[in-house]
């Protein structure tokens, strides 16, 4: 266990934990805003004058990505 | 022989370092190139003013001309009414400005790892920096706050995060609970302006870090993509506080209609309808 105990870094561990569970909130929300504004646009070609409404909620939503990425540097 | 490839860690700096001091200010290298930047930006928006004509003659100024409109209908756009947007305008667009230019200043080769004075480099992007971007965030909501303010009056604006009398306790409770999530914009725009910019940052050298000699191949995708970012920020700084303006303001206009007003709308439809 002493070994295993001094060849292990457990910041790395916890920092993969840190990106990974906090990219992929982001990830699903940003996933779900373009799949809602394909389907508007396929439901209504006209609703594609609304991009810049969708790139405001991903920009909203990216903040957490962001806030994830920051945050590993904080682990030492 | 892979060491020559590759320096042994990317340099990454998330904070930005002090470089001298006047007097008991200790000035830092992203304010350092803030000022710089300021009078580059204030050198060019002279220049393009005094060129701007009836008749576009194509070229820089027309570009910050299209900026200028572009800003300028989002704004329209956002009120209801359009006589009480136009004393806006101005600010907004300074702010889009200000903003674009310093996001972008902060992308070309020699602001970042090139200059460095001792371990720190000697130039580092204005808003990618939490001081910069929370003074702009700071600056930017007590003028929305203040605008809104004069606009519907203070017992109006205060009277509308509650939604019965605030005598009852659980309205007040929820009340204030209301001012401290509307608190919270300013951080949230800074935050959000000042990570984006810095990890764009720790992402191209990154990628020049692991692309070894061929740094510029692998460093190129990034970099043309905080373009596009860079630019979407500014963008979404600009429209995120034009509608948390518009709110209050097209909230106290609403009330101002009449009986009369509703009436004739109400009649208005109908005959379209019947037409």
């Amino acid at each position: 266990m002493l070994i295993l105990a001094e060849v292990t870094n457990v910041a790395i561990i916890g920092k993969g934990l840190m990106i990974g569970g906090g990219l992929i909130g982001p990830a699903l929300g940003i996933g779900l805003v373009g799949a809602s504004y394909m389907q508007a646009v396929g439901r209504n070609p006209e609703a594609s004058k609304f991009l810049g409404q969708a790139l405001v909620f991903i920009a909203i939503i990216e903040l957490m990505a962001l806030l994830a990425f920051a945050s590993i540097f904080i682990v030492k | 022989m892979f060491g020559l490839l590759a320096s042994s860690t990317p340099p990454i700096h998330i904070t930005s370092a002090y470089l001298f001091k006047i007097g008991p200010l200790l000035i830092t290298n992203s304010i350092f190139y803030g000022w710089i930047c300021s009078i580059l930006m204030c050198t060019l928006f002279i220049w393009v003013a005094r060129r701007v004509t009836v008749h576009p003659q194509g070229g820089l100024v027309q570009f910050i001309e299209a900026g200028v409109e572009f800003i300028r209908n989002l704004v329209e756009s956002s009120f209801e009414d359009k006589e009480r947007s136009y004393k806006y305008v101005p600010y907004f667009v300074t702010l889009f400005f200000f903003l674009l230019m310093s996001n972008w200043l902060g992308l070309i080769p020699g602001v970042g790892e090139s200059f460095l004075k001792g371990e720190n480099p000697l130039f580092r992007a204005f808003t990618g920096d939490l001081n910069a971007t929370l003074a702009v965030g700071i600056i930017t909501m007590g003028y929305v706050y203040a605008s809104s303010i004069r606009e519907s009056g203070a017992k109006e604006y205060f009277g509308h995060f509650f939604i019965g009398s605030p005598l009852n306790p659980l309205y007040l409770v929820l009340g204030i609970l209301e001012m401290f999530t509307d608190a919270t914009r300013v951080i949230s725009l800074s935050l959000r302006l000042f990570l984006n910019v810095t990890i764009g940052e720790i992402i191209i050298a990154v990628f020049s870090y692991l692309g070894g000699i061929v740094a510029p191949l692998t460093a190129a995708p990034f970099t043309l993509m905080e373009l596009f970012i860079c630019a979407l920020q500014a963008f979404i700084f600009v429209i995120l506080s034009v509608m948390y303006l518009a709110i209050t303001v097209n909230h106290s206009t609403e009330e101002h209609l009449t009986d009369e007003d509703i009436t004739e709308t109400i009649n208005g439809d109908a005959k379209m309808a019947t037409s």
